[in-house]
């Protein structure tokens, strides 16, 4: 079963640029860095249980550093990805440090205020981010290599996109990630095992937001151009929405979430006031009736058929 | 002569105080090494608090722990397991949605090996002996891939003193093993719990109100009633002293049973 969807993802992934047009090409650069959002937002919501309302800031610092270092300074791109992973990173252990003294709703808004405050700073840092007028990002290099086209970007998105989900199962299968689970499960109990609690979140903070700062690098591959506009507190919105529809606490569940949502609301698109009451209601009416995400719910129904 | 040797926990004056209650006051207890002592007493008498100020749970007002020597009271919670202090947990502590074996492998969080290699194992090896064994003794062998929160009852109670088990504790701390588990259970419980204080030399805090297992497996009894000690001793001796019975009163039933 694993196997057959490995089989056909790849298919598909190699398939995608020879049969189709720069728009789906586009389409799929713009998905493939959402699921590495995604992956994040597992680590830290999924994985470890803890509220992180500040991952499209996470994405935007990725995505200026990363986007700076190669337009500015013409690092070759590998590096400007790492750049903007690693500035990413940075500064979320910091925010953890301070937000994770702090538990569930006023996390949740710590983090939220950092978000709105990070946009603000994107928007008013003209110096460096260009302010309202936005960044020029010039094409991503790596040698004599120019990534101009979606189509050029293509293979080293697909190729960070793969490198970020093993490094997810790696997290995932190890201490680090049984760590991540138990303080999930129950903190007490962690702290009883051994586990230094504050500081295996500040560590799973930092984690994805490393992952949002890589994601931000991917962005820089395939696009010319980042607005503050888009890094505000709906796409943090978005993100969490693709997890919990694809199943919390599941890393395809991240991976599948962040596909099928992604399409929808590529779909939505065309109604953008629309657009956000129907996250919103799409997320509440998850949590409330498949919180176990959509693959799940499928799979019980399918299961419920057969049985009935 | 148990008595004698220099204990392997002694708290010296605990006091400990929720807003105006006191929940313990002025508590001292030295639990001598490779003992089953059990710490006994109506529900309220500050048993779990006790635990919990042990554990660096609860802060504690006033008062001393000492583990081998070493003052523990202004350690944090999370540095017991490494020093081989583990417990077990009244209300289950378990992590639900995690399997059986999962559970079991987070209590041996400090013993997974400081190499890269053993740091990204799923299944370090070479703490499968030690899981299985535990596995093994705890009775868990048929649910090994269980997830707790699937598990009954008594196989959670259990599960909890497996994951503890993983620690290698030097002392166990068990808050009412055996309540809620069958008679065939709790001689389960009875033999494996002698069996790691005679055979394995682990030191047992045991905090239970089944008094048929306490009688036969402790070597000594400590009663608490409103936060204070009122009696200790050998089982007999507590059992036959008056301000115990008193304490008990119209439970005498479950002091004998
Ligand atoms: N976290 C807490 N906050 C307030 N009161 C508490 C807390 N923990 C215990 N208590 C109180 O302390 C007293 C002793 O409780 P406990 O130690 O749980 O008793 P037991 O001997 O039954 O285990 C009780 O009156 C209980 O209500
Ligand atoms: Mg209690």
């Amino acid at each position: 079963m694993r196997f057959l969807a490995i089989a056909v993802a790849a298919a598909v992934l190699i398939a995608l640029p020879l049969v189709t047009t720069g728009y789906v090409v586009y389409l799929a650069n713009l998905l493939l860095t959402f699921t590495v959002l995604c992956l994040g937002m597992h680590i830290v919501i999924g994985e470890t249980g803890q509220f992180s309302l500040a991952h499209a800031a996470f994405y935007g610092i990725g995505i200026y550093a990363a986007g700076i270092a190669g337009t500015t300074f013409g690092t070759p791109f590998p590096v400007s990805i790492l750049i903007g992973g690693l500035a990413a990173s940075a500064i979320g252990f910091v925010i953890g440090m301070v937000a994770l003294r702090m538990r569930d709703i006023y996390l949740a808004l710590a983090t939220f205020a950092f978000g709105e405050a990070m946009q603000w700073v994107f928007l008013n840092w003209n110096a460096v981010t260009g302010g309202p007028n936005g960044l020029r990002i010039a094409p991503a290099r790596l040698f004599g290599l120019e990534l101009v086209t979606d189509k050029d970007a293509y293979p080293f998105v697909v190729a960070t996109a793969i490198a970020m989900l093993v490094l997810t199962v790696i997290v995932a299968r190890a201490r680090l990630g049984r760590s991540f689970r138990a303080v999930r499960e129950s903190e007490i109990a962690a702290q009883a095992m051994g586990v230094p609690v504050r500081r295996t979140k500040v560590v799973a903070f930092g984690i994805s937001a490393f992952f949002a700062g890589i994601a931000g690098g991917m962005f820089t591959l395939f696009s010319t151009y980042i607005h503050p506009d888009s890094l505000g507190f709906q796409t943090t919105i978005l993100v969490l929405t693709m997890v919990v529809v694809g199943g919390l606490g599941s890393i395809g569940g991240a991976v599948g979430g962040a596909i099928a949502f992604g399409l929808i609301s590529e779909l939505l698109r065309q109604a953008p006031s629309f657009q956000e009451i129907a996250y919103g209601a799409i997320l509440i009416v998850f949590m409330m009736y498949a919180p176990k995400g959509l693959f799940a719910f499928l799979a019980d129904r399918f299961r419920g058929a057969r049985h009935a | 002569m148990p008595e004698l040797r220099t204990p392997l926990l002694s708290v010296e004056n605990l006091t400990i105080a929720f807003g105006g209650l006191v929940a313990v006051r002025d508590f001292s207890i030295a639990v001598a090494p490779g003992t089953i002592h059990a710490l006994i007493g109506p529900n309220g008498a500050g048993k779990s608090t006790t635990f919990n100020c042990i554990s660096r749970l609860y802060r504690p007002n006033a008062g001393r722990i000492l583990f081998d020597g070493q003052d523990i009271t202004r350690l944090p919670s999370s540095a017991m397991a490494g020093l081989g202090i583990a417990r077990s947990f009244q209300n289950l502590e378990l992590f639900n949605e995690l399997t059986v074996y999962e559970n079991i492998l987070i209590g041996a969080h400090c013993h997974c090996g400081a190499s890269l290699r053993d740091r990204l194992s799923a299944r370090p090896p070479h703490l499968a002996a030690e899981i299985d064994r535990i596995i093994e003794r705890t009775g868990l062998g048929a649910y090994r891939e269980t997830k707790a929160c699937n598990l009954d009852f008594g196989h959670q109670k259990l599960l909890e003193l497996a994951r503890a088990l993983a620690i290698r504790p030097r002392l166990l701390l068990l808050d009412e093993p055996a309540a809620g588990l069958r008679n065939r259970e709790i001689a389960i419980l009875d033999g494996l719990l002698t069996d790691l204080a005679r055979r394995d030399g682990l030191t047992i805090l045991l905090v239970e109100h089944v008094m048929q297992l306490v009688m036969s497996i402790s070597d000594r009894v400590t009663v608490l009633n409103f936060g204070t000690k009122i009696a200790e001793g050998t089982p007999q001796e507590v059992k036959s002293n008056p301000a115990v019975v008193e304490a008990y009163l119209g439970k005498e039933t479950a002091l004998h049973g």
